[in-house]
């Protein structure tokens, strides 16, 4: 049942993550502004955020939709959604009327905050999908079961288990 | 003797097999580890490579042509270079604060520019590329009729399209309005057409917003007077 969930919490946030990506994607000057409308990271790192954020997006949903690294990819997506609700509460509280510019767009508008709730409380869906990965990372149809070999003391059904138990009957218990 | 024997081999064998397991154990987690290392490798390869290429993508485009009679700076200047002021207003031609202020303080202006107290300086901007191309579109047309017909028919045209601006987010008029402004502006349908049509200063518009983004533009319009960006409202005041 928990895997499931997983592969649900994977597709949801995966898919969210390449759609806001690929959105920005075409318009990187467009990105950097965005960044900037929230007035929170010096200016010298502002265009690197700007070009890199949408990047990071897509990369981060497509190894979420493949359950690659899933854990490791679930405490980027969580750190990253905390950063976006931060962020967007603090224009909130400063009075920054901006386009959250999560998917495209950003920069000032007029009717910002009353969409800020709805942002924020979409972010925190988000962000509870992803620690759900982290804290359950196994899931049904994912990259990992795949290519990386069971953790040392995880059961794996079949022969290790069958091993187990045949040296404890050789053991002569 | 054969019941100790047997204890004893019993022994080394289940011994035996604890080391394999803990041999398997071992593989196991190195070829994990290897696995994590290359995938995360691999990731941090392709993400800085894309990284790259969008700042790339942020850089101005040294080989744009520029239209006849544009400045340095993506724009159109009017007036002197010796007035008092110098004014410089990043625009775009669907932005309904930029037809406010256009109504609101065209005049002024033009009366500004005549008298020397000012020049002014409009720099179309491809802001509002999320409602779709006529941004893009009217900025590159403003481009085509300054290159075709000069700086008087490209504020013409300017003037027609804050006059007619539609509705942001509604549909857009297309290339052959455009092109009808031009002639109405006074440009000759035959200089103007294929260059709308043809998006022919499309790689100049765009250097134009990677300016303004690097110069901390947010939003259109952005009104600057002697270098300094001030609230449309003072804009009587500070070039009087």
């Amino acid at each position: 049942m928990k895997q499931w969930i997983g592969l649900v919490a994977r597709l949801i946030t995966g898919g969210v993550w390449i759609v806001a990506g690929a959105l920005k994607l075409p318009d990187p000057s467009g990105s950097v502004r965005a960044v900037r409308a929230y007035e929170i990271l010096p200016e010298s790192i502002v265009p690197t955020v700007g070009y890199a954020l949408p990047v990071v997006e897509v990369a981060l949903g497509v190894c979420l939709v493949l359950g690659l690294l899933t854990r490791v990819m679930g405490v980027l997506s969580a750190l990253l959604f905390v950063a976006f609700i931060v962020g967007i509460s603090a224009a909130w509280a400063r009075g920054l009327s901006i386009d959250c510019g999560c998917f495209g767009g950003g920069g000032e508008i007029t009717d910002a905050t009353a969409k800020y709730p709805w942002e924020i409380a979409r972010d925190v869906g988000l962000l509870l999908l992803s620690v759900w990965l982290v804290i359950w990372p196994r899931s049904r149809w994912s990259l990992d079961a795949v290519v990386l070999p069971p953790r040392a003391g995880e059961v794996s059904p079949g022969p290790g288990e069958g091993e187990e138990l045949d040296v404890e009957a050789q053991q002569g218990r | 003797m054969s019941k100790r024997n047997k204890a004893a081999e019993r022994a080394a064998r289940a011994a035996a097999l604890k080391a394999e397991r803990e041999r398997k154990a071992r593989r196991d987690r190195q070829r994990r580890l290897l696995t994590i290392g290359a995938v995360v490798g691999g990731l941090l390869i392709v993400v800085v490579a894309a990284v790259w290429l969008q700042s790339r993508a942020g850089d101005i485009d040294e080989t744009a042509t520029a239209p006849e009679g544009a400045t340095q700076s993506y724009g159109l200047r009017l007036g002197t270079a010796d007035a008092e002021h110098e004014v410089v207003i990043y625009e775009d031609f669907l932005c309904p604060a930029c037809k406010s202020f256009e109504d609101a303080y065209d005049a002024e202006l033009e009366s500004a520019v005549e008298e020397g107290r000012a020049s002014v300086e409009y720099r179309p901007l491809d802001f509002l590329g999320r409602f779709g191309d006529y941004s893009q579109r009217t900025a590159n047309a403003f481009a085509v009729v300054l290159d075709a017909a000069g700086p008087e028919v490209a504020k013409e045209f300017h003037d027609l399209l804050y006059a007619e601006q539609p509705a942001e987010d509604g549909d857009h008029p297309d290339d052959a309005w455009l092109i009808e402004k031009a002639v109405e502006a006074g440009a000759t349908e035959a200089d103007v057409a294929a260059g709308i049509e043809g998006l022919e200063f499309e790689a100049w518009v765009s250097n134009g917003v990677k300016a303004a983004t690097s110069a901390g533009v947010q939003g259109t319009p952005t009104v600057m007077v002697d270098g300094e960006a001030i609230d449309a409202s003072t804009l009587a005041e500070a070039i009087e």
